[in-house]
């Protein structure tokens, strides 16, 4: 490849990765924890010791949540668990939910407030916890990623193989910080690529589906994409009335069908109607494409249709890895774990990304405004999600366990929010090399912090428990993977001295002349 | 600006060419559309890329529409449009 167009794509790789990188960060950081989402879930609610930890009962939610709000009845969702979800749309079309323990024994509704920290978590995650536009946003973010990925595959193809030895202590800081993001970029590139394509198929879904209908295929895409993508058209009403012949017999039906079935949800459609569905969705074990849909008449329960791996049409056994390869529900806690890994890692390319892209800015063309700034931002940034996530977990103990639980949710965002604009603020006035110094270990402080908070205030009896246990190991690895960089970070500057960027003084109001060499 | 013109015209070109390549293949698009929209997804990102490549961003906003036109009246000579619609 000729210098100059290996110099076009390191240009474009940095830029690509500069635009997207900050968001990538969140997505992952909050990617990475949402990797132990339903644990997660158990972890934000304050601990019962003898919770028995068995499946609720899902027909009497169902039951009570039709009994209150009627309209439920066409289309619903009940999750499975020892407090059993129902979510549901009302009259605007905006989804509700109700958890089993939301009802009283009369079956009245006393909705109690909740903890929201792994929803907020997850929303962090695919829509940067943004209304509306988040989801889209992330879409087009996950497109750059992509085009980012497939230009830095064209730069380190020619010399992958000595790029896995790389990591040594040579030249200045920047070359470090260069090997460091090539290693860990090499190393975990499939794994990239699969978020790349997966996350920007989701995200912009509904933006290819518009143009695709619009310029390729026109107005019969719309049926195409119902076909190719729900396991069963959706239902509409008759007006008769018929009884129904209720979640034990279709859990039964399924398992006839499918006996390793594992049921993760089951989706109820005009429920009481003669033309009620009922889908009964899980996953089947052993495989990547692992989701399963069990289809069945809702009045007697016979089979309509099963999707299953081997036994289903080509679209569904390709939209079922899309999101298995995503969310890495395929092969257990170990997948889980090595996900949780790589995501983490992800976040160091990001930022080591970014940080090259500002020093190498900065080494092009001299002391410049746009460089520090973008350095600065970063460390407000990822410092301020990282630390804003942590100080969230502790609010939801703190605020759970006060006479203010009512306010659990709100100081979960709020302390978030509080956070990282505290951070970034910081970022913007401290040196940076001082704020990239406190910022990690404030954030090791605070992951360590917050398990010890939790058996504190529910009894250090409840790290026995399966899931708080899994959701602290998690909390205390992301703290001795922030203590492993800022080792590397501590050990390369007795070494070498810093990039004079992170010497530098607060950005000048204008002009360029912001920055102090030391 | 030449990464943001790859993006916006990135995509109908990305959608356009993967529709031309349905239309040639001998198997019924919607039996494979999840694919393709997984295809044009990809080229879509390395349309991205290319786009930022020619030495101007006259010359990039120039073969972007000129590859969007013609890919769009390549695409009127097939059935794909509204076809057994």
């Amino acid at each position: 490849m000729k210098a100059e167009t290996l110099r076009k794509h390191i240009d474009l790789h940095g830029w690509l990765g500069m635009l997207a990188g900050l968001a990538l960060f969140v997505a992952f950081f909050a990617g990475a924890l949402n990797m132990f989402h339903e644990e997660l879930h158990h972890w934000q609610e304050p601990y019962v010791a003898e919770s028995g930890g068995g499946e609720g009962d899902l027909q009497a939610l169902l039951d009570q949540v039709l009994a209150v709000t009627p309209e439920a009845a066409k289309l619903m969702y009940l999750v499975p668990g020892d407090d059993p979800v129902a979510l549901w749309q009302d009259a605007n079309q905006e989804w509700r939910f109700d958890h089993a323990s939301d009802f009283s024994a009369a079956g009245e509704r006393v909705k109690t407030p909740r903890s929201e920290l792994a929803e907020f978590i997850n929303e962090l995650h695919y829509k940067l916890a943004l209304p509306v536009v988040g989801l889209y946003l992330m879409g087009i973010i996950s497109v750059l990623y992509g085009a980012a990925l497939i230009g830095g595959l064209v730069i380190h193809w020619p010399k992958m193989k000595k790029e896995f030895f790389a990591l040594r202590h040579q030249g200045n800081l920047r070359r470090y910080w260069k090997n460091l993001h090539n290693l860990v970029g090499v190393i975990s590139f499939p794994f990239h690529a699969i978020f790349a394509i997966t996350g920007a198929a989701m995200g912009c879904f509904a933006l290819l589906a518009l143009v695709a209908g619009t310029l390729v295929f026109g107005p019969q895409l719309q049926g195409a994409i119902t076909e190719a993508t729900e396991a069963w058209p959706t239902p509409r009403a008759s007006g008769e009335m018929v009884e129904m012949a209720g979640v034990a017999a279709y859990v039964a039906a399924a398992r006839a069908e499918l006996p390793d079935l594992r049921v993760d949800w089951i989706e109820v459609q005009q429920y009481g109607d003669r033309n009620a569905v009922v889908d009964v969705a899980g996953s089947v074990p052993g495989w990547i494409a692992h989701h399963a849909h069990v289809v069945l008449a809702g009045d007697n329960a016979r089979t309509l249709t099963v999707s299953s791996p081997g036994n289903r049409p080509f679209n569904h056994a390709a939209l079922s890895p899309v999101y298995s390869l995503h969310f890495g529900d395929y092969g257990g806690l170990l997948v889980r774990g090595l996900y949780f890994v790589l995501g983490l890692l992800g976040c160091l390319l990001f930022f080591s990304g970014n940080v090259m892209w500002a020093e190498r800015r900065t080494d092009r063309q001299g002391p410049n405004r746009s460089a520090i700034i973008m350095l600065r931002v970063t460390l407000g940034v990822t410092f301020g999600v990282m630390a804003g996530l942590a100080v969230s977990c502790i609010a939801n103990k703190v605020v759970s366990h006060s006479p203010w639980a009512g306010a659990v949710a709100w100081s979960e965002k709020g302390s978030f929010l509080a956070v990282l604009l505290l951070t970034l603020l910081l970022a913007l006035r401290a040196a940076p090399l001082a704020m990239c110094r406190w910022g990690l270990r404030g954030c090791i402080a605070l992951y360590a912090l917050v398990p010890v908070v939790q058996g504190g205030l529910e009894g250090f009896a409840s790290w026995s428990e399966p899931h708080i246990y899994l959701v602290n190991i998690a909390l205390w690895a992301v703290a001795a993977s922030l203590a492993a960089v800022e080792w590397l970070r501590v050990r390369r500057l007795r070494r070498a001295g810093p990039h004079p960027l992170w010497e530098s003084a607060p950005p000048a109001p204008t002009g360029e002349a912001g920055l102090v060499r030391s | 600006m030449r990464v943001l013109l790859g993006t916006v015209l990135g995509l109908p070109l990305a959608l356009m060419l993967c529709g031309l390549m349905a239309a040639i293949v001998p198997v019924d698009w919607r039996q494979w559309l999840v694919l393709y929209l997984l295809l044009s997804v990809v080229l879509w990102s390395a349309l991205i890329m290319l786009a930022a490549l020619p030495a101007t961003h006259g010359r990039t906003a120039v073969w972007l529409v000129a590859t969007n036109g013609a890919a769009w009246i390549l695409l009127q000579t097939t059935g794909l449009y509204g076809a057994a619609a």
